[in-house]
């Protein structure tokens, strides 16, 4: 890992394209601002986790789940 | 500045001819799944509530999809303009949602998180997340219609 000294107003480039800035130090708080290309998205870690694990969760269901989701959807069909 | 946008019926997308099916582009590739950019829209219910998200580089992966509004009429996500930009859209009533489904045989979930934003003239997607919006990554889904 690399680690660095900023102060707020300085920035760390990453590559060619992406500029983190750091904006305001305030306590154990701080904040930063993020310059990113489009196709790269910038989320928080934690989120971006738990997206990845849903995702993951989501992927390939099994024939058994699937037959059950399309029976409940079936099942509430309002022409019934 | 955000935009609301609205659930419509997938029958009108563009479809590829060699596939007979619409084939959609991920502009950025889903969280957990770098690998896969291309991804075919199969219709699995006959009043399209469901829909397979299935992968064109490894046909073993696939997602359940749903237009959001019959299961969640009150879910009305803004999409902010960076997404716009990303997918290439020029009309924002172009866009089309889609929930990410977790199917198990007990329970039933979709991800109103983090929904994918498709856009309907250029096919290209990405799943979005709604930071701040407050809406579950499970939400149990219901029969609400």
């Amino acid at each position: 890992m690399l680690v660095l000294t900023r102060r707020a107003g300085e920035s760390v480039m990453i590559g060619d394209d992406v500029v983190i800035t750091v904006l305001e130090a305030r306590g154990d708080v701080i904040r930063l601002g993020i310059q990113a290309p489009r196709d790269v998205q910038v989320h928080r870690e934690e989120v971006y986790r738990e997206l990845q694990d849903a995702n993951r969760e989501a992927a390939s269901p099994t024939e058994d789940a699937v037959h059950a989701l399309t029976r409940m959807l079936e099942k509430s069909d309002p022409d019934e | 500045m955000t935009t609301r946008t609205a659930s419509r019926p997938i029958e009108a997308t563009m479809t590829d001819p060699s596939l007979g099916l619409p084939t959609i582009t991920m502009a950025v590739p889903m969280p957990g799944f770098p690998a896969h950019r291309e991804f075919v829209l199969v219709r699995l219910n006959d009043e399209g509530l469901l829909f397979a998200l299935t992968s064109v580089d490894n046909p073993e992966l696939r997602f359940l999809v749903a237009p959001p509004e019959p299961f969640f009429p009150e879910y009305a996500p803004e999409i902010e303009n960076q997404v716009f930009a990303a997918l290439n859209t020029k009309d924002p009533d172009r866009l089309l949602l889609l929930t990410v489904i977790t199917a198990g045989t007990e329970e039933t979930t979709a991800n109103l998180l983090a929904p994918i934003v498709v856009d309907r003239d250029s096919m290209r997607a990405m799943q979005v997340v709604l930071s701040g919006s407050g809406y579950p990554v499970r939400a149990i889904m219901n029969r609400k219609f």
